[in-house]
């Protein structure tokens, strides 16, 4: 009987025993480590050597509301280093201008080889060489006519500054999350620069659309894009019309400015009439606010089209212009809202106030948020929630990141290291876990205009012919991303593991060799060398780049790779197999 | 098969990294046995391509209704010329009522030699407009259906998997990532170029930085990364044989220049190569023609210039491999019948797809015309469909690549594919 108490006193022991481990044992949560590393692989580029120790000092807490208030912090080496990047505050008046001097160059070239049928046959160009004006070519005097020259025009140029200046920001800046936003609302209102002159037009729209806005109320990020020369040539709102015969002065003084500006014989690329062009409408439905389920029609999108009809830019400064005499004034209905007749800009205005408030609306965008901060496929729950938030704060961007990364399934296991990084992630992690440095003086040079078919401009980007020694900008196009040059208006997808293929696998190992070899094109970085012996090195260093330990299999593998027979290890292979990992290739 | 083969070729067998360094650089042993065993059965040496013009490709310009007159009253501005002696900017005569758009010329002795086929009025049931969704339901064959996740190829594959082919080069797309279409379970692969299709590291360390990374990718079992990094591996391994950097086409066969001549070219490369191809994708885009479409010239007109001239050179630079291998070219949707306000051509429903191969009975364009006049046209706008692709595609699967109608079923959800529907495209 005693033996028998006994026994039931020791098992109810051991079950308490047991229950209280188990509870002490199961990971409920992330750790702090955990949560400063996890802070900084969703809201910013990766950590920076002490980053991560940073984070966990001032909590996670502080360093998320401080990232939430980017003007707080200081960015001084950011702005001092992108100071060179003069085109970058270039108008579009000026740039449009360089553009055509780039045509009118290419044209000329064309002509001169030989190319006239085939000018003949993709433009409809009749001019022959003869009557071509010739291009002044003016002799380059100081080095930077010279950088010029060699580049091409302004235009190009600045295009070149644009991916270069992301790359700048992404890697250095301290507003990390500013610059992850800014990311994340470039793709979401996608344009894509190789339909010329969109690269001339994106950098305003960059400037003044994308930047000011991504902490702000959705409403106004909404109507600076549906006012941006860039999106309304990108998706081809410049011929948006109502349906009307252009008049002989409109296509006189139009074709003249053609032959003025391109130096040929007018092709009558005018034509007579014109009317609607729903690509603008329905993008911005399908792709912007309400989401290809949102609940609209294709009536829906003929009725908005009819709404923008003159929403326009001017060829002749490139700034945005309301063209009435091209404006449909009668009445339309969108989704199931009457808009009067006689509304003139305002109907276009109407319209984003209803598209900015609907319901779908705040659904789609924060199904979208939550994908790039949670997980590829977020929960229903999760997205609902945000959705609320949008919808109660009027779009309050600030409010809706807020509302996420305060969320449970943010700070989550199964969000831990849940996605793969983009190419843009990835390059821009290594740098920032290497301590990667761009080399001065930053080339502003990225591309050059290689070709234009149909309208659209082939960059290529510093030596495409070396097929070994690359830029980080022409590195992260080879992986899948080629910054601001998306084809299709959707953007690029956020569910991330669609950027894993072989191809673009072995891109990312060959990027993780030649950083640590000193062979990417403008930026070195630093291989600390730790001491100790093999296993302490290897340990270092994975815990300076990926912040966890790794596994005895991968420990084996690096260290069969990359420690000599006299033990000494190759800091810079072992660097390289860590970025190259499936551990790094996670955020 | 015998031992060796199996030994080296079944999935989660021995790395490559436990042979030796040499054989991922060169021809060695390794490379030597993957080569013996890539031999698919004997008489089996069946390639499709799947060229995709990405953008929704205008079918009425492509293959001209001459024919039909109200071709000419919906599009007075851009309409492509009746076939003329004299007039010059006029289709290209193919059987009377439909004409070839004179860009395409490089095409006519093709079709002239019976190798060219197209189908036309072929299209989805779907009436969506959205390049991003009717891509996807044409990707995945199936229509309205968001449902269904891989890709029709990749299934097609799956269903071919019996043949004892296990070469990492069964599907390949020369694309940085891999497509919709072959999205799946079985692997496939996405190469942008296939002369830098390697791990290159500096100081001649190339073979053991790929034998490290490897090792990692081995070992990280369950994660997503594992598969594709096995893949790349042993595809890297198997090129080497193809030896892509000294290939030359055919004698006097010219690609045309760019991102779309060279895909061809590299296709046709890993035919003669004969690492064990099936399906190659290749994809060209551009055709989303709403501005200044342009008839005879114009923008179409240059697409379809650079599209006919690589179909072409891609033949003859194959010359007998031809007989095993076709090419069909396939787009999301056409464009609408009438030309809009800007000399071009909003969204619409069906198209024109072309069949190139020796086996397919060409010279003729197959289809049911349903004709443009206003009453006829699909939502009285578009060029209605009369051939749904998937017929196009059951028929590619079964009489060119071998599969028995009951397979038809995996690939094609929800949908009752029937030999009795099909156009006769391939010949028996």
């Amino acid at each position: 009987m005693r033996v028998i108490k006994a026994c039931g006193l020791m098992a109810l022991g051991l079950l308490l025993a047991s229950r209280s481990s188990r509870a002490d044992d199961a990971p409920a949560s992330l750790t702090e480590h955990q949560k400063a590393v996890h802070v900084l692989n969703r809201l910013a580029f990766g950590p920076k050597p002490g980053d991560v120790e940073r984070v966990e000092k001032m909590g996670v807490d502080a360093y998320i509301r401080q990232q939430l208030h980017p003007e707080t912090i200081d960015d001084s080496a950011t702005t001092e280093a992108l100071s060179q990047f003069d085109a970058l505050s270039m108008s579009s008046s000026h740039l449009l201008d360089s553009f055509f001097a780039d045509v009118k160059s290419y044209l000329h070239a064309q002509m001169m080889a030989g190319n006239a049928d085939e000018m003949k046959l993709r433009y409809g160009i009749n001019a022959d060489k003869d009557s071509m004006s010739v291009p002044k070519v003016e002799k380059p005097k100081t080095t930077r006519d010279k950088l010029i020259e060699a580049t091409g025009h302004d235009a190009i140029r600045a295009i070149g500054e644009l991916q270069q200046a992301k790359l700048i920001r992404a890697t250095m800046s301290e507003r990390q999350l500013n610059e992850v936003l800014v990311d994340f609302w470039s793709n979401h209102f996608n344009i894509d620069v190789k339909k010329a002159p969109a690269h001339a037009l994106k950098i305003a729209d960059d400037r003044d659309v994308i930047r000011p806005h991504v902490l702000g109320k959705f409403r106004d990020l909404l109507g600076a894009s549906a006012h941006s020369p860039a999106m309304l040539f990108y998706l081809d709102n410049n011929e948006n019309s109502v349906a009307r015969d252009r008049s002989r002065i409109e296509k006189t003084l139009a074709n003249l400015y053609v032959s003025y500006k391109l130096g040929m014989k007018s092709a009558g690329l005018i034509s007579e009439r014109e009317g609607p062009n729903e690509n603008y409408g329905r993008e911005l439905l399908e792709l912007h606010t309400l989401g290809v389920d949102g609940g609209y029609t294709q009536k829906d999108v003929q009725e908005v089209a009819r709404c923008f009809t003159g929403w326009n830019y001017s060829p002749f400064n490139g700034n945005f212009h309301f063209e009435a005499n091209r404006h449909d004034e009668g009445v339309k209905v969108v989704l199931g809202h009457t808009i009067a007749a006689g509304g003139g800009e305002k109907d276009g205005e109407q319209v984003l106030d209803i598209l900015a408030s609907h319901p779908a609306t705040a659904h789609h965008i924060s199904y979208e948020l939550c994908q790039r901060f949670v997980a590829d496929d977020p929960p229903a729950e999760l997205v609902d929630h945000v959705a609320h938030v949008f919808t109660e704060t009027d779009g309050d961007l600030r409010k809706v990141v807020e509302a996420i990364v305060a969320s449970p399934e943010f700070f989550s296991l199964a969000s831990y290291r849940s996605k793969i990084k983009s190419p843009l992630e990835f390059a821009v992690s290594s740098l920032r876990a290497t301590d990667g440095q761009f080399i001065q003086p930053i080339s502003p040079v990225f591309g050059k205009l290689a070709s234009m078919k149909e309208g659209s401009v082939a960059l290529s980007y510093d030596d495409d012919a070396n097929a070994t020694r690359k830029s980080v900008n022409r590195s992260i196009r080879d992986m899948g991303e080629p910054l601001f040059g998306c084809s299709p208006p959707s953007g690029y997808s956020e569910v991330s593991k669609k950027w894993v293929s072989p191809a673009a696998l072995i891109d990312r190992l060959n990027f993780a060799l030649a950083l640590t070899q000193q062979n990417v094109i403008g930026v070195k970085t630093q291989t600390p060398k730790p001491a100790g012996d093999a296993d302490a090195v290897v340990n270092q260093l994975a815990d300076a780049i990926l912040h966890e330990p790794v596994s005895p299999a991968t420990m084996n593998v690096i260290e069969q790779n990359a420690v000599g027979s006299d033990k000494t290890v190759d800091a810079a292979k072992v660097t390289a197999m860590i970025l190259g990992s499936p551990e790094f290739q996670r955020r | 098969m015998n031992i060796s083969r199996r030994f080296f070729l079944t999935r989660g067998g021995v790395s490559l990294a436990t042979i030796g360094a040499g054989a991922l650089v060169g021809p060695g042993f390794l490379a030597r046995a993957a080569l013996a065993a890539v031999d698919r059965p004997a008489g089996d040496k069946r390639v499709f391509v799947c060229l995709f013009q990405r953008g929704a490709a205008d079918g009425l310009s492509m293959v001209v209704p001459h024919g039909d007159p109200f071709y000419y009253q919906h599009r007075n501005e851009i309409a492509i010329g009746r076939p003329s002696k004299t007039a010059s900017g006029g289709a290209i005569d193919l059987d009377g009522f439909f004409g070839l758009h004179p860009a395409m010329k490089a095409l006519t002795p093709l079709y002239k030699s019976g190798e060219l086929a197209m189908i036309h009025a072929c299209g989805s049931p779907s009436s969506s407009r959205s390049h991003f969704d009717m891509q996807d339901f044409m990707e995945a064959a199936a229509p309205d259906n968001k449902s269904v996740q891989d890709g029709w190829l990749n299934r097609t594959l799956r269903q071919r998997r019996g043949d004892g082919n296990t070469s990492p080069f069964r599907a390949v797309s020369m694309t940085s990532t891999v497509p919709r279409s072959l999205q799946g379970d079985e692997p496939a692969i996405a190469i942008r170029d296939l002369s830098t299709f390697g791990i290159q590291s500096a100081g001649g360390s190339s073979s053991a930085m790929a034998s490290g990374f490897e090792g990692l990718y081995a070992n990280a079992a369950g994660d997503v990364l594992h598969g594709t990094g096995k893949e790349s591996f042993d595809a890297i391994a198997l090129l080497k044989k193809a030896d892509p950097t000294k290939y030359v086409p055919a004698k006097s066969v010219k690609y045309p220049d760019g991102a779309f001549g060279r895909s061809l070219m590299q296709v046709a490369q890993l035919i003669k190569a004969d690492v064990g191809l099936e399906i190659a994708c290749v994809e060209v885009d551009g055709w989303d023609t709403h501005v200044n479409q342009g008839g005879a010239n114009g923008t179409l007109a240059g697409r379809l210039f650079d599209l006919s001239r690589g179909l072409a050179a891609f033949r003859q630079d194959l010359g007998d491999h031809m007989d095993e291998v076709m090419v069909l070219t396939m787009t999301e949707f056409g464009r609408a019948a009438r030309q809009n306000g800007d000399r071009g051509t909003d969204h619409g429903h069906a198209s024109c797809f072309f069949a190139l191969g020796g086996r397919v009975n060409g010279g003729k364009v197959h289809g049911s015309w349903p004709g443009l006049a206003p009453h006829k046209l699909f939502e009285e706008r578009d060029l209605a469909v009369t051939t749904d692709f998937r017929d196009v595609f059951a028929e590619v699967c079964t009489l060119h690549m071998g599969l028995q109608t009951n397979q038809l079923a995996s690939v094609f959800p929800r949908f009752d594919a029937s030999v009795e529907r099909f156009r006769g495209i391939v010949r028996v």
